[in-house]
């Protein structure tokens, strides 16, 4: 099915640099980008409601998904062009297929933004859990092996200066697994973004002990990727989405993370968001949650390549990808500015 | 002699014409297909018409099931995954038909009880995850509890139903024979009921291992299902390949001990 579905893709982008569509840059290039209900890839959704990617000559379509390694997949068969997600033992193992690549930058750590923390449950807490050092010999929540959550413990670890292995991992597969997890105190520790971890905070069920920001400065947390037959093939397409996106993260910026827009201007943007984000709720109620906690996305979708190398080495060093699995066959730095 | 025909007329043979509709099985075409459908993956990878990103070589497969016999891991992921259905299965099994003969046999637990088991028979034990958390913990208890929930709900349908659907006029007649009700209860409907038990502990197993990965998914380091998830996180296609494969096999391996119990058990029938 995917091949089928591929080949007649292939076939389509050939006829179509044939044809008309060649010289008019504003004939429509459809592309489908795909988005997670987070407030993270906000900039994708801003940019398609303000018609940054319409600008751009982009018949863009927002595909929504539940988890970012689905997506990921779904760029490799060539049903999505374009997403955001984590650097994760996924990701790098169909870059290494030579299936996908990273091209921009976007969550990132930035000091004087908030950031991720890490968090103790009352329980471990209570029993002395108040530092990175702490971490040792206690269990932490990941999602999965290979996962981010996974690579900040080992950081923690390593900044606290003992060996990752004396941290117990434990996988729990979903974010809504870990909150119960840490909630009941079944595990002592994990790490999460401020729009989740602050709540936790709030409602005393849980202790932040760190930030990330202090043990990894800069920190790339996750990046744009699109399939690596797009790189070759629609290299032009590839340029002109970052284009969009980059002015999308602009407004995401002024709105929500530096707050410099007109307020009037703010509540649209609150309000384009939500078509996705905290759907569920009525919009006076999903705008706290919209605009709380709100972390930097790199302007113009920079990369910051020493933090994936980073993220890259240990994935190696705990080989949860494939053997040789390497900067070139995972980035293309030829497309945004990089840090 | 009115039957005789006519002198002079021909008479026709008539063929026997029973027999037929009853496909047998066949183990050296069934091995054959399956090999022949291994031959035609191979070399449909090794052509490239097979995208490595789609499927893996079998040959691939073969590899990852060799490096997790070789580095021992295995038995370690196969041991926990074993007892972790072993007990979930079992004692989900056991009290399923224990609650299905209860609504078999009597209108109070019918009343309370059949309205019940439809309704949470369709919740998704998945979507419970964060909540069997809370309530089993992500230890042992939570993974034993989801494929528990999952085997007993199919096990409470198929008792009943094969309790209701026993032959009614045996019961009459043993009643009519004076046979007291634990006598009736042991000695017909427990037999007539047992075909349609023992397909539901068919259904029930594949549900289990069905509901193996998903209990795999709360806080396990090992276990088949954990390997299987860890290998789809890492897109490690050969390894959940081999993962899946090992699944199949333990599936036709308890459907083979069913086949075997239902032979047993079930002799009386022909």
């Amino acid at each position: 099915m995917a091949l089928t579905r591929r080949h007649f893709a292939t076939g389509a982008a050939a006829g179509a640099t044939f044809g008309i569509v060649r010289n008019a840059r504003a004939a429509s290039e459809p592309v489908r980008i795909g988005i997670l209900p987070l407030v993270s890839h906000a900039p994708t959704i801003i940019a398609q409601a303000k018609g940054y990617f319409a600008a751009q000559g982009l018949a863009a379509r927002l595909v929504t998904f539940q988890a970012a390694e689905p997506m990921a997949v779904g760029i490799a068969s060539g049903d999505i062009d374009f997403g955001v997600t984590a650097i994760t033992g996924g990701l790098v193992s169909l870059a290494d297929k030579g299936a996908v690549k990273v091209i921009g930058g976007s969550l990132a750590e930035a000091s004087g933004v908030e950031g991720q923390k890490v968090l103790a449950s009352n329980a471990a807490y209570a029993k002395g859990l108040t530092s990175l050092a702490g971490l040792k010999g206690r269990s932490f929540a990941v999602t999965t092996a290979g996962s981010s959550f996974e690579y900040v413990a080992y950081k923690a670890a390593q900044k606290a200066g003992f060996p990752a292995s004396d941290i117990v991992l434990r996988p729990l597969q979903t974010i809504p697994a870990c909150i119960a997890a840490l909630k009941t105190g079944q595990v002592d520790a994990w790490e999460m973004l401020p729009s989740v971890a602050d709540p936790l905070v709030a409602a005393k069920v849980a202790h932040a002990i760190a930030t990330v920001q202090d043990f990894i400065p800069g920190y790339q947390v996750t990046t744009v990727f699109t399939s690596t037959a797009n790189i070759n093939k629609r290299r032009e397409v590839v340029q002109r989405f970052l284009a969009g996106l980059a002015k999308g993260i602009d407004d995401y910026d002024a709105a929500l993370v530096t707050r410099t827009m007109a307020p009037k201007e703010i509540d649209a943007i609150v309000a384009a968001v939500h078509k996705y984000v905290f759907a569920a709720m009525p919009l006076a109620k999903a705008r706290a949650h919209i605009t709380h906690g709100v972390m930097r996305i790199n302007t113009g979708a920079a990369l910051n390549v020493a933090s994936v190398a980073d993220q890259l080495q240990w994935l190696n060093a705990r080989k949860l990808v494939p053997a040789g699995s390497t900067m070139q066959k995972l980035v293309d730095t030829s497309f945004v500015k990089t840090i | 002699m009115a039957d005789d025909p006519a002198p002079g007329a021909r008479v026709r043979p008539v063929p026997f014409r029973g027999g037929g509709f009853r496909p047998q099985t066949n183990s050296y075409v069934s091995l054959a297909v399956f090999i022949g459908l291994i031959l035609l993956w191979e070399a449909g990878s090794r052509a490239g018409l097979i995208s490595p990103i789609a499927l893996p070589a079998p040959s691939q497969v073969l590899v990852a099931l060799a490096d997790l016999v070789r580095t021992g891991m295995l038995w370690k992921h196969l041991s926990v995954s074993l007892m972790r259905l072993g007990v979930g299965w079992v004692l989900g099994s056991i009290l399923g038909i224990l609650v299905g003969l209860l609504i078999g046999l009597f209108t109070i637990a019918r009343a309370a009880l059949l309205q019940l088991t439809s309704a949470l028979f369709a919740v998704p034990k998945i979507a419970l995850l964060p909540l069997f958390i809370v309530w089993f913990g992500i230890g042992e208890s939570s993974k034993i509890a989801t494929i528990l929930f999952g085997s007993f709900f199919p096990t409470v349908i198929a008792t009943y139903s094969g309790v209701d659907n026993v032959d009614r006029n045996l019961i009459r007649m043993a009643q009519s024979f004076g046979l007291s009700w634990g006598s009736i209860v042991r000695k017909i409907i427990l037999p007539g009921a047992l075909p349609a038990i023992l397909s539901g502990l068919r259904i029930s197993s594949a549900i289990a291992i069905v509901l193996l990965v998903a209990a795999e998914m709360i806080g396990a380091q090992f276990g088949i299902g954990a390997y299987i998830l860890q290998a789809g996180s890492l897109f490690a296609i050969d390894q959940l390949i081999a993962g899946v494969t090992i699944l199949a096999v333990l599936g036709l391996a308890i459907s083979w001990v069913i086949g075997r119990a239902e032979r047993r058990f079930l002799d009386w029938r022909s």
